[in-house]
């Protein structure tokens, strides 16, 4: 059989324009994923005999075999070719040395209506456009980046003409940023302000340095993404969202917490940090199970577990992934807790965390 | 739900009610443990310091080490009798503490006090001490003058938790020399130490004084850094950064004697590969990975199996899993946290990702099982596992072609249980020794050291004392100053 990608892309485009899907719309499009993937993709396909999960015995979604994030440092998760695929993201490659995670896409078509249609509906809920401001680079000075990618992207389509990107080629240009927060206190204009998580750190960290902060006007948010990943200093999450809040003069219930992966083509969203951890929640194209990572059973309502997405709109890699974050299931998402660090030796036997932390030494 | 609850600790020098009390809390599910830890002030830590310090000179140091052996053995007697009421506690508490097997840890623990009775004391000190009584009394050298052992007044002793009674070896290698002792117990088994200090009080009143157990937050540096101020020597267990961050707070006056991050690994011969012996050095090996779930320092955490005889290295390792799988049932796998949980399945699941690109990689067993055996039939460089039943096995044409797979571990290597025929094994000791390994036993024996075992390749005791020397100058002079005339 052909691989019917182009037909594939168009069920997965309506699949998720629909305003809501219900259990059995979910369950049946993931199963379709779920068979062309096993057919297309190689690597998967293995995995899933390895696993005796085939599409023959596979009758719901809870089932789909979920391909740890690692593999995407190994293998090229893809159904169609790597050279048909127009774009690349690629992790950060944080955790094991310089080996970096791949996901190929055919093409973004998928990918950016996800983004738009989600950051639509969970943070631009009052207004239609906002004046944006960028603390990260651009795709030009990170083309593998996916998250540079989603900003340009929500810049593009929900900025107004004179949203702008606060990072050079040198770092954070907090002159031009400080002017532009200046300026939209002083016209009521209000901002929101995206960046990693480990940006805005140094942008607080530099606008204190010089006795800055503001009060910016009513309907102004913040953004940021992905945690500090050793890039700037540790900031327990509660006193992050305290100083930015002190810092911008943005309420906490207005600084949006983004969960986001490289492997994923779809968000996830807090309503706001009032208090911390937040509950993240997706659109109805993706769902995320709380499992024990041995047995890969649901854990029991309120305990911890191992986060397991299945994004539809994965279409071409693979819908269902285990992450190494740990969460607890809510009743319409989940808390995030953080990544899960590997045991703690409790002695002297020498543990492969304890190893890769000696080995950077 | 059931709540046992256990006041830990030993500080004969302050009233129980002068003591600030810290509880901390263990156990899932109906059965749960409260063990309150005495928490001391800078204050109370100096008076207890001195206590013990004044209780040594007037007890333990005028004692003859026999004497204090034979009250260690009598303890040691009492905590054997798995009918008696201390050693009962031990076997309701240890499990619900460390998430182990109740009867693994039973077994082993007897086993493990064994290596505690008189004889095996009077061998212990004798490898280090090849004349005993010079912990006694200054004793003749042959080459003149004479010489004494003297025990530090205070050692501080930070215990870690990864194997249960671990705080027995440095305690009764402080008390054999003499030693004052603090010894701060790990939040995550705080159980032997304090019922063993508590028995030996009762069994021998001269020693009561002599020791204290404690404990305190490891981020309260006032309080150790103020300890090890009052001390002649600490011996710390733990990881590398732990013992890292204990190292900078003693003062350079202080001895320090640290045992950190270790990685043990067995070998198996040819000459051990025969169908029966196989199924027996499996069946040792699984023994080895199963107690204290590996967390030990001696804990074995791969395996290379020769090639070229009956039994091949990767059918060796279907044995191994066969016999960790058998182990499962009688022995079950401590309960695992979420992190441990997460960090095997992960291993596991990189290794799959190995095997699905042709690398030579099988993992055996299935993702439910309470162990994971990894074989690789190319070499490996030694690695250590997640810990918790998980272990590489890996083919080797020649066991000395091991050597050059381990350079990278040198600084962490410790013990290697060895099956081989005795033609080999001197070579094959000579070739791990260079490679930096310290102590080689039979695979089945590798969380049981011997009595005496030189830990970490050191001194158990000796570096618990100074050596003083009367030269024969002292002597030949004082020949000179006789009250009498020659």
């Amino acid at each position: 059989m052909a691989n019917n990608a182009s037909v594939i892309e168009d069920e997965v485009m309506a699949f998720i324009q629909m305003k809501a899907s219900d259990d059995a719309a979910f369950n049946a499009m993931a199963l379709r994923l779920f068979k062309h993937q096993a057919q297309f993709n190689v690597p998967f396909q293995r995995f899933c005999q390895m696993r005796g999960k085939t599409p023959r015995t596979v009758t719901h979604w809870f089932d789909i075999p979920a391909v740890p994030i690692n593999a995407f440092k190994d293998l090229d998760l893809t159904c169609t070719p790597t050279s048909q695929c127009g774009r690349v993201f690629m992790t950060s490659g944080t955790t094991r040395g310089d080996v970096k995670g791949r996901h190929y896409h055919p093409s973004l078509r998928v990918y950016d209506a996800s983004v738009r249609l989600n950051f639509e509906r969970q943070l631009m809920s009052q207004k239609s456009k906002i004046r944006i401001g960028i603390l990260f680079p651009t795709v030009d000075m990170m083309p593998n980046s996916s998250l540079a990618h989603y900003l340009q992207l929500a810049l593009a389509h929900f900025g107004t003409p004179n949203s702008q990107y606060f990072m050079e080629p040198s770092g954070l240009d907090i002159e031009a940023l400080a002017q532009v927060l200046q300026q939209a206190e002083k016209n009521h204009e209000p901002i929101a302000l995206l960046g990693a998580s480990y940006s805005m750190v140094h942008a607080m960290d530099a606008l204190i340095a010089s006795g800055l902060n503001f009060k910016l006007p009513t309907m102004s948010w913040l953004f940021d993404t992905g945690g500090f990943k050793g890039q700037s200093r540790e900031i327990e999450m509660d006193s992050f969202y305290t100083q930015l809040s002190n810092t911008f003069g943005v309420p906490r219930s207005q600084c949006f917490n983004m969960y986001g992966m490289t492997e994923l083509s779809t968000q996830l969203y807090d309503a706001g940090n009032s208090s911390t951890p937040s509950v993240k929640r997706g659109p109805h194209w993706i769902r995320t199970r709380v499992i024990d990572p041995i047995s890969g059973q649901d854990m029991p309502k309120g305990e911890r577990g191992i986060l397991v997405h299945t994004d539809l709109a994965n279409y071409n890699s693979v819908t269902t992934l285990l992450t190494e974050d740990v969460g607890i299931a809510t009743d319409d998402g989940f808390i995030l807790l953080g990544r899960a660090q590997g045991a703690q030796a409790k002695g002297c036997s020498l543990a492969v965390e304890d190893f890769l932390q000696a080995a950077r030494v | 739900m059931t709540v046992l609850q256990f006041t830990a600790g030993y500080v004969p020098s302050i009233a129980h009610e002068d003591l600030a009390w810290h509880t901390l809390t263990y156990g899932a599910g109906d059965t749960r443990l409260e063990v309150k830890v005495p928490l001391l002030t800078p204050a109370q830590i100096l008076a207890v310091s001195q206590h013990i310090k004044s209780a040594v000179r007037t007890h333990i140091k005028t004692m003859a080490v026999s004497d204090i052996v034979r009250a260690i053995d009598v303890a040691i007697l009492r905590l054997l009798d798995v009918n008696h009421e201390d050693r009962k506690r031990i076997d309701t508490l240890l499990p619900i503490a460390t998430g182990m097997d109740a009867n693994m840890l039973r077994h082993h623990f007897s086993e493990y006090l064994q290596t505690f009775r008189a004889l095996q004391l009077h061998r212990f000190i004798a490898e280090d001490f090849s004349n005993p009584k010079m912990l006694d009394e200054f004793q003749p050298r042959i080459t003149g003058g004479w010489t004494k052992a003297v025990g530090a007044d205070l050692v501080t002793h930070i215990w870690a938790g990864n194997v249960p009674g671990l705080p027995l070896w440095s305690l009764i290698s402080g008390l054999l020399v003499k030693a004052g002792t603090v010894g701060k117990v790990s939040s995550a088994e705080p159980i032997c130490a304090s019922i063993f200090a508590k028995v030996l009080a009762d069994v021998e009143p001269r020693l009561a004084d002599c020791l204290s157990i404690i404990w305190w937050p490891t981020e309260d540096v006032d309080i150790s850094s103020y300890l090890f101020q009052q001390s002649d020597i600490v011996l710390a267990y733990g990881g590398n950064s732990a013992l890292s961050a204990i190292q900078n707070q003693v003062p350079v006056t202080t001895r320090f004697l640290p045992h950190g991050h270790k990685l043990s690994f067995g070998m198996v011969s040819t000459s051990a590969l025969s169908v029966v012996r196989a199924k027996r050095v499996a069946s040792q090996a699984a023994l080895d990975i199963a107690r204290y779930e590996q967390q030990g320092c001696y804990s074995p955490q791969m395996f290379y199996v020769e090639r070229g005889a009956q039994v091949s290295p990767q059918e060796f390792a279907q044995s191994l899993a066969s016999e960790l799988a058998a182990l499962a049932h009688k022995y079950p796998r401590a309960s695992l946290s979420l992190e441990e949980a997460s960090h095997i399945a992960s291993w596991r699941e990189s290794h799959e990702f190995a095997m699905l690109q042709n690398s030579g990689i099988q993992v055996l067993g299935d993702k439910q099982d309470a162990f994971v055996v990894v074989y690789s039939d190319a070499p490996l460089s030694l690695n250590p596992s997640p810990l918790n039943r998980c272990v590489t096995v890996v083919a080797v044409d020649s066991l000395l072609d091991v050597m050059p797979l381990l350079k990278d571990q040198r600084p962490y290597l410790q013990t290697t249980g060895l099956a081989t025929d005795p033609e080999t094994l001197l070579q094959l000791g000579e070739a791990l020794a260079l490679a930096g390994v310290t102590r080689i036993c039979a695979i089945g024996e590798m969380t049981s050291p011997a009595a005496g075992w030189h830990h970490d390749g050191r001194f158990s005791l000796a570096d618990l004392v100074n050596m003083v020397d009367i030269e024969t100058s002292t002597e030949e002079a004082a020949n000179q100053l006789t009250h009498y005339e020659l």
